[in-house]
């Protein structure tokens, strides 16, 4: 199995795909770099799996994201739909060859493009005349990175990756900004009108269609407004068409999303959109991964970071980093026998991953994302553990500290160090993470390991978010030198990383916060949100249809299978 | 593109200010479109914050393009858009004449007339309009065999508001010849099995009728045929891929023996749907030189192409849903969901199947069928935004066709209709209403008058002249509409300008509906505010 198509939905999981494309963008460009660290020369990673190999009408040659990425109108920013690639050159009123009467050109403002977007064109237009040495330009990559700490508005404001033309697709006639844009039932007949959803199942079926042997549907999912219903639609859609092909999808949130008005209505309707939300979701694909904390400042998993929550920018690059380390699995199978598994070892495809976190005696779709950024070095007494240890979930209403003897875990670990500072070998990774769990106390039934050489690489444009403990390979520092307070791309050039995707009833609580919600603000007799579901659409039968789906996920999980009964 | 106009609260909003802010915001939005009505309207280019642009005639893409801020505007946008999904037509109509409805209440309400009273005038009028249309439609009898002429002169029309003349002349015959292709005179026409497909092609602008159907995308493996004549077409949704069986539990912790046996398992099964196909193709293709051809919905892999490749199959996977409609219809046949028991009788027929390649875009044209009841309308054009006009106009063609076939009835158009209602209106109507809802029932008709006004005035002509001269003529028995050129009186059904008979009866149905939901805005918000009151 092989190809993944990569689904991103809505603002918050654009952004989250941007710094992702950014980082895949920037192992591209470091395998084919004399200079770079001969780590990233020897990745053994099939890129693959989530590029496609395309060719211009001029017969030029292009590769890029296997993606398609829906947003609002306008979310694009200074960035054509179409990319840049496939040569659109801009129109004027002479171009209008169909019509000869009055022509009017209404012109938005243009988006002025950002110091590092320039960067970005100076440099194309550079390496396309002969004299490479060119003007030089009037700014430093340090302008460019608080440029963009300064003033990120768009997704498309830090990417530096080619998309292709069927990419980007922005809904029109929505006639609504992205905050009134909140809630599933206001996304539910977004694709309804016209042929907005018939146009963006084709842009699909253009990219399935060159698959050879599709190994899986990658979501990314902003689970916070309308664009959930957007995706629920598509989804399902998918289940009709690529029967068995997995959907995995990672259902992502913004801090500012947990923002509460404290009114009583808005709390209603948010229950209500979480609770519903996650039943469409959670229905249509084989595995959902909740990701996002109210607060991924304070939380434990940005130990070694300072995070603004305001910032999209700040936070969708995190979640990024664990997304991307999760998908490393996915692209060592389709490699030669040959494939030297001192670099590599332990991939897994993505209908495995979900059959692995599905459990055997239990049936349980909804995994848990824990991540280490970055990962500690192996070296000294009690490494793996410590590794261990610096796993915290990025998920959200989780219980901590429970004792679950059904739990399985995939892990991926990549580009940690081992004694001396060299990249540790899989075994290495392999025994030091076995024997730590060994003596755990607690341990998941199950483990699937992964591990790879090459550590996260830090691109340009990623945030200026660690605090100065961490080094230029991602080291832990004992003594940190009185550098900048807060370093980037320019002084952390690659980060070890460490996740885990886990089934285990920690979970409960996310799953009984909705369910509960559903009852309370929707089905019980007089429930106060009852009217707003059903002017979502939504029928009596079939609300009380997704609690039943919501208390059979909450039963399965129950430690001895207690039954619950229905009141509260 | 935005239309920001200001966004009170309307709570605290006294009844006046609310009113006036709906007036105007109708107004606003009826100046945006205003000038895109009709054969002599302007096309708007919209460029975006990026540099993209759009084009557009059509009200209804227009408006989609538009951010619209405002409450009110949205609503009207929402009317016009439905007018569009349930009519295919109209709706920049529908905007200008709701914001006319407005306009002309507006002089009422300034002196003193409750809205109420207006809105009341509306609905007699609105009434009385459509029993008008009933009388003033034309009728046309669609037998077997539709009046093509008839056909062609309301596609004509419509195509000729969003293309140049040339243009439109050229795709009235397709879209007309379209329409007839796949209609089957038992059921209802659905118009999705005529296929749009577009081209991107620097130096070729032409559309064309391809009798048969253009999939957008080709064989994928080297050694199928780029050409094949005398082709027959299995038609199925199969899947020709290796696939994980169904998550088993238990599987991943099985040792590598079982695993592979299971893999192997799986792989037979699908090389044994090849063979069933290659059998079937052996059987109609020995001993003469026809080809075989497979059109599947699901997915084929490298090992199953490299066996159907060797048989001498040309086979295409992952086609679109509705192309195994299509391709049934278009080639005859099946659509089969399984090969188990395929017969000779399941397959298609096409004279000629062949390959067109523009970079990375593959193209397969089916053609030379027999007997078609789908066909593909070809675009080729230098650039999407031109390509995507074409594309709309085509739709709104297609539409035309179709809603004349299922009206069986036209409307005299270029202002004719809008100018014998509203004399009917004023002549007869008014005078049989009792008290103040008269004024409405003006206000109702003079807003009719929005149409042959603003076509006038996109013609550069004198409005008030126009519309003495035109209902002057009605007020002598002719119907009349407008010359575009010279603003003189002319027969349109000389002319051949007909509009279809469901366009104008959505429009005069929704326009008052909405403006009466606006001029009654005051009460709606107060109804809201008694409900919230604690009981
Ligand atoms: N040759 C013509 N001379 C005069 N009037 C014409 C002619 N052709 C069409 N019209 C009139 O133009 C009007 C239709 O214009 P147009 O198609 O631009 O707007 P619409 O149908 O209201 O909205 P849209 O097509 O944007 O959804 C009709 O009233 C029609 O009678
Ligand atoms: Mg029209």
């Amino acid at each position: 199995m092989k190809e993944i198509v990569t689904v991103q939905v809505g603002g918050f999981a654009n952004f989250v795909g941007s710094h992702f494309w950014n980082f895949q963008d920037e192992l591209l460009g470091l395998a084919e770099d004399p200079y770079a660290d001969s780590v990233f020369k020897k990745q053994q990673l099939d890129m693959d799996v989530l590029y496609r190999t395309g060719e211009t009408q001029q017969g030029i040659l292009t590769y890029t994201p296997r993606l398609i990425s829906l947003g609002l109108q306008g979310s694009l920013g200074s960035m054509s739909s179409h990319g840049t690639l496939y040569n659109h050159e801009p129109a004027t009123a002479l171009d209008v060859t169909t019509w000869t009467a009055g022509v009017s050109t209404h012109t938005a403002e243009r988006h002025k493009k950002n110091l590092f977007l320039q960067s970005l064109y100076e440099e194309q237009d550079r390496s396309a005349t002969v004299d490479k040495s060119g003007p030089q330009r009037e700014y430093q990559d340090k302008d460019i990175v608080e440029n963009l700490e300064k003033g990120v508005k768009f997704w498309t404001d830090f990417s530096k990756v080619h998309y292709h033309p069927q990419s980007l697709y922005e809904l029109s006639g929505l006639w609504m900004d992205a905050w009134e844009f909140d809630n599933y039932g206001i996304g539910r007949d977004a694709l309804s009108n016209g042929l907005q959803g018939e146009e963006i199942s084709e842009r699909l079926r253009f990219f399935v269609e060159e698959c050879d042997r599709v190994q899986g549907f990658q979501f990314m999912v902003d689970d916070s407004g309308g664009f959930s219903a957007v995706a629920s639609e598509l989804m399902e859609n998918i289940a009709d068409e690529y029967t068995n092909t997995p959907v995995l999808l990672y259902a992502l949130r913004a801090p500012e999303s947990y923002v509460n008005l404290g009114k009583r209505k808005q709390t209603i309707l948010r229950s209500l959109h979480d609770a519903v939300s996650f039943s469409r979701l959670s229905s249509y694909c084989n595995l959902i991964v909740p990701v996002g904390l109210p607060s991924l400042s304070t939380s434990r998993a940005s130990s070694f970071f300072c995070i603004n929550d305001e910032k999209l920018y700040h936070c969708s690059a995190v979640y990024a980093a664990a997304l991307h380390s999760v998908s490393l699995p996915f692209r060592m199978g389709s490699l030669a026998p040959t494939a030297d598994l001192h670099y590599v070892s332990g991939g897994v495809d993505v209908s495995e991953v979900v059959q692995i976190l599905l459990g055997q005696s239990r049936r349980n779709k909804v995994a848990i994302l824990d991540m280490a950024m970055p990962a500690p070095s192996l070296t000294g007494k009690e490494a793996g553990e410590r590794l261990l240890g610096h796993l915290h979930p990025v998920t959200p209403e989780i219980a901590e500290d429970v004792e679950d003897l059904q739990a399985v875990e995939t892990m991926t670990v990549h580009g940690v160090l081992g004694p001396g500072g060299h990249e540790a070998s899989a075994s290495e990774v392999k025994d030091t993470i076995h024997a730590a769990y060994e003596h755990a106390t607690m341990r998941p039934k199950f483990c699937h390991l992964s591990m790879a050489h090459s550590p996260l690489p830090i691109p340009l444009p990623f945030p200026s978010i660690f605090k100065n403990v961490v080094g230029q390979r991602g080291e832990l520092l004992e003594n940190p030198t009185a550098g900048p307070p807060l370093k980037g791309s320019l002084d952390v050039h690659s980060i070890p990383m460490a996740v885990r995707l886990r089934s285990s009833s920690a979970i409960l609580p996310y799953l009984e916060n909705r369910l509960g919600y559903l009852r309370r603000y929707g089905v019980d007799r007089g429930a106060p949100g009852a009217e707003l579901v059903r002017s979502w659409g939504f029928g009596k039968d079939e609300l009380e249809d997704f609690g039943e789906d919501l208390s059979k996920m909450v039963i399965e999980l129950k430690p001895h299978r207690e039954v619950s009964s229905d009141s509260d | 593109m935005s239309l920001r106009v200001l966004n009170p609260n309307a709570e605290v909003l006294n009844k006046s200010a609310a009113l006036h802010m709906n007036i105007n915001a109708a107004k606003g939005l009826q100046d945006v479109l205003k000038t895109n009505l009709g054969p002599k309207g302007t096309i708007k280019m919209l460029v975006g914050g990026a540099g993209d642009i759009k084009l557009t005639k059509d009200g209804n893409t227009l408006l989609k393009e538009m951010q619209i801020q405002n409450p009110t505007a949205i609503m009207i946008a929402r009317t016009a858009v439905a007018q569009d999904d349930i009519s295919g037509d109209g709706t920049t109509s529908t905007v200008l004449f709701i914001g006319e409805l407005m306009k002309q209440s507006e002089r009422y309400i300034d002196e003193g007339m409750h809205p109420r009273v207006l809105v009341d005038g509306f609905e007699i009028a609105k009434r009385a309009t459509l029993q008008f249309l009933e009388k003033f439609k034309t009728p046309v009898v669609m037998g077997k065999e539709p009046d093509k002429e008839i056909l062609k002169m309301v596609a004509r029309t419509t195509l000729r508001t969003k293309l140049y003349e040339a243009l439109a002349d050229q795709l009235t015959d397709i879209v007309v010849d379209a329409v007839l292709c796949i209609r089957n005179s038992e059921e209802a026409i659905d118009l999705f099995m005529v296929e749009i497909m577009h081209m991107r092609h620097k130096f070729d602008v032409d559309t064309r009728l391809v009798e048969g159907l253009v999939l957008d995308h080709g064989s994928r493996h080297p050694d199928m045929k780029r050409r094949a004549e005398n082709c027959y077409i299995l038609t199925c949704n199969v899947s020709l891929e290796y696939e994980k069986s169904e998550i088993n539990a238990g599987f991943f912790y099985s040792n590598a023996e079982q695993r592979e046996a299971m893999v192997a398992a799986e792989r037979r099964q699908v090389d044994e749907r090849v063979q069933k196909i290659i059998e079937l193709k052996n059987k109609v293709c020995s001993g003469n030189d026809n080809n075989f051809v497979v059109i599947n919905q699901k997915g084929i892999d490298p090992p199953s192409l490299d066996l159907l490749a060797r048989a001498g199959i040309i086979a295409l996977r992952r086609a679109k849903r509705r192309n195994m409609e299509r391709l049934v219809l278009a080639c005859g046949g099946e659509a089969v969901n399984s090969v188990d028991d395929i017969t000779p009788d399941c397959l298609g027929w096409a004279g000629l199947v062949y390959e067109h390649v523009l970079g990375e875009e593959k193209y397969t044209f089916v053609e030379n069928v027999k007997n078609p009841y789908s066909c593909t309308i070809l675009i080729k054009g230098p650039n999407d935004h031109t390509i995507a006009q074409i594309k709309d106009a085509v739709r709104d063609g297609l539409r035309a066709v179709k809603n004349t076939i299922e009206d069986e009835a036209v409307v005299l158009g270029a202002g004719a209709f809008e100018v014998a209602a509203r004399q009917f209106l004023m002549n007869e109507v008014k005078k049989t209403v009792q008290g103040r809802a008269q004024l409405g029932v003006e206000a109702f008709a003079n807003a009719l008058l929005v149409v042959p006004k603003t076509l006038a005035e996109n013609s550069g002509l004198d409005t008030q002249d126009v519309i003495i001269s035109l209902t002057g003529e009605h007020d002598r028995g002719n119907i009349v509409g407008l010359n575009q050129h010279t603003g003189e009186p002319i027969d349109p059904q000389m002319e051949g300008i007909f509009d279809n008979y469901s366009v104008k009866r959505q429009i005069v149905n929704s326009g008052p509906v909405i403006a009466s939901q606006l001029l009654l805005v005051d009460e709606v918000i107060r109804a809201g505010r008694n409900m919230r009151k604690p009981s």
